[in-house]
Formats: structure tokens, sequence, C-alpha cells
């Protein structure tokens, strides 16, 4: 290829969410180099579109009690090694009238089973840690469930990667994979951004690319069933419980509501779906997330909502055929070798967030064997450190100090982003966004993205007409904002629109 | 005590509506929550942004009216429009009056380094009108609702950020800054250091924020002490020009005798046939009752909380009065958020006199009006007419309830 700049690597990870950053730290520690290219950014896809539900295997003890276990097992293990991404709330699997009380007492004997602590409360006493609950509820199980954040595991995980010699390219799509006999032999990939060509040569490639796993592996002439579900969230401006709040019932939809930092997430929705690049939340979806999350937080009909959003579930499709290496139900690593004869191929998808390290515990295993090595892993005893700038709202309140501070909502501080830009990597405001907690916050970002874009200009760095990217910017706002405009929601909004189309003509 | 009129609304509508109805002698009572939409956003008056550029304002407005019949200007009319914009200016003598150049709308300079039309220009920001001139803006660190280079870059401009060594590393908001920038030796110290910036630039621009209480006092000091022009840009949300105007309104309408009941909410509203009584406000622990002849609404839209949404409905809450409805809440908005939203259009239908009317055009109370951005038939937003839909239709209300 003339004019593309070649890059060689002993692994290639393709994906930039969780499972992929998490490979390439794993392998890191082996002492494996390798280089991880994401199309877009960091938690593009699902790992940055969740709940962010620290699971205790409860959700799952009844269906799936073999997921149930893997997910008890990363939580002890998370807890260790990354403390700074998790808050411990518990969790409770409520009871209303409805709902059965056989279900329950086979839930607390499923999470008995599968090594879950879980515990019946009375309804006072539930009523008592949680007061918001619905008072006509029967009764509660507490389990070890929380909160944990995507954004902060995943970067934290990245950066201590590339400190161990781990190579990024973001922002840059693979757009053919060569197979040449029983290997992959290149691959082609291009910059999105700036559309410089790269070849890349690799031993071994790996396919962590999520919903998109099957996509990429038509790149080389391959295919695996994939079924795409959709599951939609809805944000409050406010933190309505302490606790990660369950129905206790099959899982279904609109049962969870998960604390993080200081809003509530409602979620979720199941809705099979085509087009992996173009969906959103329906009117149908907020209105029955909001009548069942209700049901067991009778407060969210009146709380205000601040945006709605969805992500796309990697399920993988049983082919009904012996030659899957399907570690379990939860998640699936496939040897091309065994299944389509490419011996240096591997794809790892499905799975949930909590599970990511053992995804990528079992992905690098894999690799070892073939490598012909039995270097161990280590993931599960060496602590992540923690990113510079904390997540949480304490510790943002308690280093905000006499410091410049940039957006009010989330205490992000001015110097903080600064520094993300000055350190460079940042290619777009999608980045910056991923990097900080800017426009995570009540006005979404109404008031600090013009902050961001200013403090772009005052710095030099802002590259092309920042009225185009804040128009575009406002037209993702707008995706997650317009499903949820009532109430008060619908008087910032007039604000807003008063500003950008008013004050500044935009 | 008794009443001519009840003004409930404390924005520019609801001022206005005070003022015409104090100056024709009336005793009136005016009621707001807080100070209005005013002090966010009015830092110049709109009138018709959406004509054509070199079109005078009466021809596009006379226009406006033919191609709009149900549009708030059109009950009032050009003759109403014209008498209200007077009565306004009228209000603001020299130092601080209000400008209009060639009776066209003028381009200013936004936050964002876009020009945009608008009609009254303050005298603090005329120097700034087309850009013609070579500029350089000036920004202050640790106030973040302004930055120069952002307003300089677009339009080709300079911009410079200037520290505050008195604020050390720490944001500092509008209202702070204008009252810094009222003290001369702040003013000194600034002076000196933009003039030692300038480098053939013709005429400085600074954040509308050049004080509350005497900006042309400020401007040409500064001027003095920069030796060329000096012009306000809009900022965003606080509107310190908004609040001059605010201050100007209230000082007057005390001078002339009008009650301003500030800080508090309508309870409830006592209604007899037809006819609306009083009012009640509840000023905790206790509820009062303030009796009319005459009441307007000027409560505002969704931000002033004359308007409210549930999921399923629009609705308006004082007097629960009929509002247009855009459809179930999906089709409120559309999927652009630069696209005209259905949503803005709503508002109260009124006849001609800004009676609100239900269906089959049935006058509602006899002795209630509707005034300001509440109205039903504009999106003052895209129009660039919030100012002038305010004060031509807070003038009309009060001059029909008393057939001035």
């Amino acid at each position: 290829m003339k004019g593309s700049m070649r890059l060689q690597t002993e692994v290639l990870i393709i994906g930039g969410g969780a499972t992929g950053v998490g490979i390439a730290r794993d392998l890191s520690l082996r002492g494996i180099p390798s280089l991880l290219i994401e199309r877009e950014d960091f938690l593009s896809g699902a790992s940055g579109r969740n709940h962010g539900l620290f699971h205790s295997g409860g959700r799952y003890v009844v269906s799936d009690p073999e997921a149930a276990r893997e997910c008890i097992a990363e939580n002890r293990i998370l807890r260790k090694i990354v403390p700074h991404c998790i808050e411990e709330t518990d969790g409770l699997f409520v009871s209303l009238p409805e709902d059965s009380l056989d279900f329950r007492d086979r839930f607390i004997q499923a999470c008995e089973e599968a090594d879950i602590p879980a515990y019946l409360l009375s309804r006072d006493h539930v009523l008592s840690l949680e007061p918001e609950l619905n008072p006509d509820l029967l009764s509660a199980v507490n389990v070890p469930d929380g909160a944990i954040d995507p954004f902060e595991l995943v970067l934290a995980n990245a950066k201590d990667a590339e400190n161990r010699g781990a190579k990024f390219l973001l922002h840059s799509e693979v757009t053919s994979i060569l197979v040449e006999g029983d290997r992959v032999k290149n691959i082609l990939a291009k910059n999105t951004l700036h559309g410089e060509e790269y070849l890349i040569e690799a031993s071994y490639l790996i396919n962590a690319a999520g919903a998109w796993a099957d996509r990429l592996l038509k790149l080389a002439g391959l295919r695996m069933a994939m079924a795409l579900s959709k599951g939609s969230m809805l944000i409050t401006n406010q933190r309505l419980a302490n606790r990660v709040i369950n129905r206790c019932r099959p899982p279904s939809d609109g049962d969870i509501i998960v604390p993080n930092h200081t809003v509530s997430i409602l979620g979720t929705t199941s809705v099979r779906l085509e087009d992996l690049e173009h969906f959103e939340v329906t009117p149908q979806e907020v209105s029955l997330l909001i009548e069942e999350t209700s049901k067991m937080l009778p407060a969210i009909e009146e709380t205000r909502l601040i945006r709605a959003y969805a992500g796309i579930r990697p399920l993988f499709q049983s082919e009904g055929k012996g030659d899957d290496r399907a570690i379990s139900r939860g998640f699936v690593l496939i040897d091309h070798e065994k299944r389509d004869g490419i011996r240096n191929l591997i794809t790892i998808t499905g799975g949930k967030l909590v599970t990511y390290r053992l995804m990528a515990e079992k992905t690098s295993d894999l690799l070892c064997r073939k490598m012909g090595t039995d270097l161990p892993c280590s993931t599960h005893l060496k602590p992540i450190p923690a990113m510079d700038a904390p997540s949480n709202l304490k510790d943002r309140l308690k280093a905000s100090g006499e410091a410049e501070i940039l957006c009010d909502c989330e205490l992000v501080r001015t110097d903080e982003v600064e520094k993300i830009l000055k350190e460079g990597g940042v290619k777009d405001l999608q980045d910056i966004l991923h990097r900080t907690r800017l426009a995570k916050g009540t006005c979404q970002g109404g008031f600090c993205i013009y902050r961001l874009l200013g403090i772009l200009n005052e710095m030099g760095l802002a590259e092309g007409d920042s009225n185009k990217i804040l128009r575009g910017f406002l037209e993702e706002r707008w995706k997650g904002i317009r499903p949820v405009l009532w109430g008060s929601s619908i008087k910032e909004e007039e604000l807003i629109e008063s500003i950008y189309k008013g004050i500044f003509n935009l | 005590m008794h009443y001519d009129l009840i003004v409930m609304g404390m924005g520019l509508s609801g001022l206005m509506a005070a003022r015409t109805a104090a100056e024709a002698g009336k005793k009136v009572l005016i009621i707001g929550k807080g100070m209005g939409c005013l002090t966010l956003f009015s830092n110049t008056i709109d009138v018709l942004g959406k004509i054509p550029e070199e079109a005078r304002l009466k021809d596009g407005l006379s226009q406006w009216i033919q191609d709009h019949p149900d549009h708030p200007y059109s009950k009032v009319g050009l003759i109403g429009i014209d008498e209200s914009l007077s009565s306004f200016t009228s209000l603001f003598q020299s130092p601080y009056s209000f400008q209009t150049i060639g009776d066209r709308n003028s381009f200013i300079p936004t936050g964002a380094g876009i020009m945009r039309p608008t009609y009254l220009i303050p005298d603090t920001m005329v120097a700034g009108v087309s850009g013609n001139k070579k500029a350089l803006i000036v920004g202050f660190k640790g106030f973040r609702d302004f930055y120069a280079g952002y307003v300089a870059n677009p339009l080709k401009w300079r911009g410079v950020t200037l520290s505050i060594p008195d604020v050390p590393n720490q944001e500092i908001s509008a209202t702070a800054l204008s009252r810094w920038i009222e003290k001369r030796s702040f003013r000194e110290r600034i002076g000196e250091e933009v003039k030692k910036r300038l480098n053939g630039e013709t005429s400085v621009g600074f954040p509308a924020l050049l004080g509350v209480n005497d900006p042309m006092g400020v401007k040409m000091d500064l001027e003095e002490k920069i030796g060329v022009e000096v012009f306000e840009i809009p900022t965003l949300p606080p509107s310190i020009p908004g609040m001059r105007i605010f201050n100007r309104f209230k000082e007057w309408l005390i001078r002339r005798g009008v009650n301003i009941l500030s800080g508090y909410s309508i309870s409830k509203v006592s209604l007899k046939g037809r006819r609306c009584e009083g009012i009640h406000v509840h000023h905790p622990p206790v509820s009062t009752l303030y009796s009319a002849d005459h009441f307007i609404l000027a409560t505002g839209r969704f931000m002033g909380g004359g308007l409210k949404a549930d999921r399923r409905r629009i609705f308006e809450p004082v007097f629960n009065l009929p509002v247009s409805q855009p459809g179930s809440q999906e089709k409120w908005f559309e999927k652009s958020f630069f696209d005209e939203h259905p949503v803005h259009r709503v508002g109260i239908l009124t006849d001609s006199s800004l009676r609100p009317i239900g269906e089959a055009g049935k006058v509602i109370f006899e002795n209630v009006r509707a005034a300001g951005t509440i109205l039903a038939g504009h999106y003052c937003l895209d129009e660039k007419s919030r100012e002038g839909i305010e004060i031509a239709t807070g003038y009309w209300a009060a001059k029909n309830t008393f057939q001035i």
C-alpha cells in the first residue's frame, strides 16, 4: 500500500470498550505487546451507554445461575482492584403486592446456591433505609449490588495499560482484513478524522468490537449470528435512592433504578434492533420506564428527567453447533481456528461490564495457548491506579478548593480540562466529554460547552469553526433531551434555546 | 386595598402594562415571582429580526402583519407598536438611551462571534454595530460567560484575556465584575492594560457588564483611558443591560405610586361569573386577597412559569385558561434542535384587545387580558421579536383595559 503508514504489533485488539481495553491491560501485565484500534473513542459503544450497575449477580441468579456466579466472583475482585470506580451501595430486590413471594423465596435460595450474600428485610426496615420506596411493598432482599463508573473504569484501565507499554490508535476504523491461507495477514485501517491510512501487520487479531463484532468478521469473510438488543434508560436530575433498587421478579422492562453519583438511572427496555448506527429512545419506552419504575419509587412520576439514552447489548445467538467455545451464556469466546480454520483470530463478545476483567483474562489465556506460552494472568491481583481527577462528587468538592470551576453541575475544574487538552491525544469534543464529567449534569452541557469552546479558542486549540462544533454538540444533546421535555426540563430547554438561538443567533 | 389594575408578572410586558396604566393615572399593583426574563436575555430590544437586512422596520412589520394575522403584532397594529416603542424609549433618557440606526435593524456582535440583528440598541453597544471597524475584544480570566477569543476568531478580530489580580484563580460572576468595573481604580488598571495591547484597533469590545448604575460613565471613562471607542457585547445570562432596564422601570413605577410586590406567586384567583375579582397571594404563613377592576396576565412562557407542561398537556396555571395544544408530547419538539418546534407557538389565544378567548372565540373573562410571550401565535426566538412583543402587547393590554 502506497502512502499508508505501516504499523507492526504482536497483537491487534479491535474495539475500545471495557473488553478491549481490559485485554490490552491484561496483555501488558503479561508482557505481551499490543495495539488497540478503535473507530471512535474509548467507551463509544455499550461500555459508555449502560446503567452503571455493579452487578452482584442477583439480577440473573434465577434465570442464569452460571452468569450470576461469574458476576459475584468479579464483584469481589473489582472491589479490590478498582475501588475508586465503585460505590458500594448494596442493592434491594423489592417485592410489591403484585409480585409473587414464591419467586422471592426462589431468589433467596438461588443466591445462596450461587454464593451471593442475600438477606431478607422487613417492610419497615426497608422503608427506614430507603424512605422514597413505595410504602405498599411487602419486603426486600438485600444483595451486594453497587454502582460502577464505566468511564473511570475504562480510562483507568487504558492509562495503566499504556504505562505498561500498550498502544492505542483511536478514531481509526478497520476497513479491510486480508486473510491468506489460514491466517489473517494484514489489516487496513483509516483515520476517521484526517483520513490517514494504516497498514497493520499483527501476529494475532482479537475482535472485541462488541455489537460490531459480526460486521468486523464480515471483512474477513466470516460471519457470526448476533442479536442486537436496544436497552433504553432515563436519567433523573437527582439521586432518588442510595441503593440499587430492583424489582424482585423475573427480569423485565423497567425493573431497575441505579444510583450514579448525583443522579439515578432508570432502566431498562429490550427492543430488537437491526440498524446499529441509527436508533433512538421512543416515546413508548419513556412512558413504560416511568410507569414501571415509579411503581417502586413513586417520586419518579414527579421527578425531573434530564436525559434519555440507549445502548446496544451485543448478544450472541447460539448457532446450534458444537464448534463454539461458549464459556458461559454470559459471554462468548470464539477461537476461529477451531470454528473457521483461521489460526490467529479470536472473537470475544457479549458479557457484562462487571465481567470485563474475566472476559479479558479468558481471551488472553486463549491467546497465550495459541502463542505457546503460559504467562499467567495477574489482573485479579494488581490494583489499577485511579485517574488524577476523582470521579465522585465528594472528592471533587474537596479538590475544587480555590480552582476555577468550568462545569457547575459536576464541579469540573478548568485546570483539569486544560491539563487534558495540553496532554494531547484528545481529538474532538466527544473525547473531552468522555474524559471528564463535563455535560453529564443537570444542564447536560447547556452552559459548559460554550465555556469549553471558549477555552479551546483562548488556548489556540480550536480547529475549524467552533460554532459548527457547538451546533453539532447541541444536536447530539438534543437526541437525549427531546424525549423527556416536560415539567421543569422544558423550562431549562427554553433557557438553553434562548441562549443559543436568541443571544448568540446560532 | 382595591386597585384599578393588577399586573401579574414583572417581565418587560408586565412592566410596560404597569407603566402605561400608571401614566394614565390608574392605581396599579404589579406582582411578580422574580425579575422576569428581562434580566436573563434582554440586552437590546429586538422587534423583528426576521426581515430583509436592508428593509425599514416599519415596512417589515407591515408585511409581517399582513402575512401573520394571528401574530400578537397583528392584534396591536403598526400604530400601537410604534406608540409602545416610543413610550419605552422615552423612559430611557441620556446618558443611557436606546437608539435605532436608520429605522432599520442593526447587527451587533454576540458572545459566539456571530452578528445578530436587533432594533433598539443602548448607547453602550452602538460602537459595535456592524463590526466594520477593527476591534480588540477583551475578556477576563475567571469570567466564564465570555471568551474574547471565541468572539474575535470568527469575526477576524483579536481577543485578549486580562487577569484580575484581586481575584486569584477563581471564577467571577457578571454581577461581581459589573460592580468592580464601577470602581475608578479598577478601570484605571484595566484601561492601562488594554491600551498597552492595542495594535491598530480602532475600538474595544467588552462583555456587557460595564456597570449597572452608570454604564455610560464607565464607557466614557474607559474610552478616555484607552483612547479608542468602547462597546459592550451581550453574554450568557444574567444580563446586566437587562437589569438596567428593570431598575429604570422599577424606579419610575415607584415614583408614580405603583405598588410592587416582588418574590411572591399567586396561589389562587377569585372569580365571579365572567369576571375576576381578586388574586390570593401567599405570604407564608398568611394569604392576602388583592382585588381590582382589571387584571393583566403577563407571566411569560415556561421559564417565567406562565405556561406549564406535564407529560400529557400544556396548561396555564393561574386561571387555567385554554392553551392551544401542539398534539401529544412527542409532537412538541422536532427532531433537530435547530428546527422550529411547534411548542413555541402555543399559548393563550385572545381577541384583538388581548382578552383570552375559548372555543368559538368567546371571551372568557371580561376584565382579564394577557400580554407578553404567553400569547399564542409567535416564535419570538426565531423571529427575534421577544422584547418587541413584550413592549407592544404590555402597552396594548393596558391601553385597551382603560380605553386610553
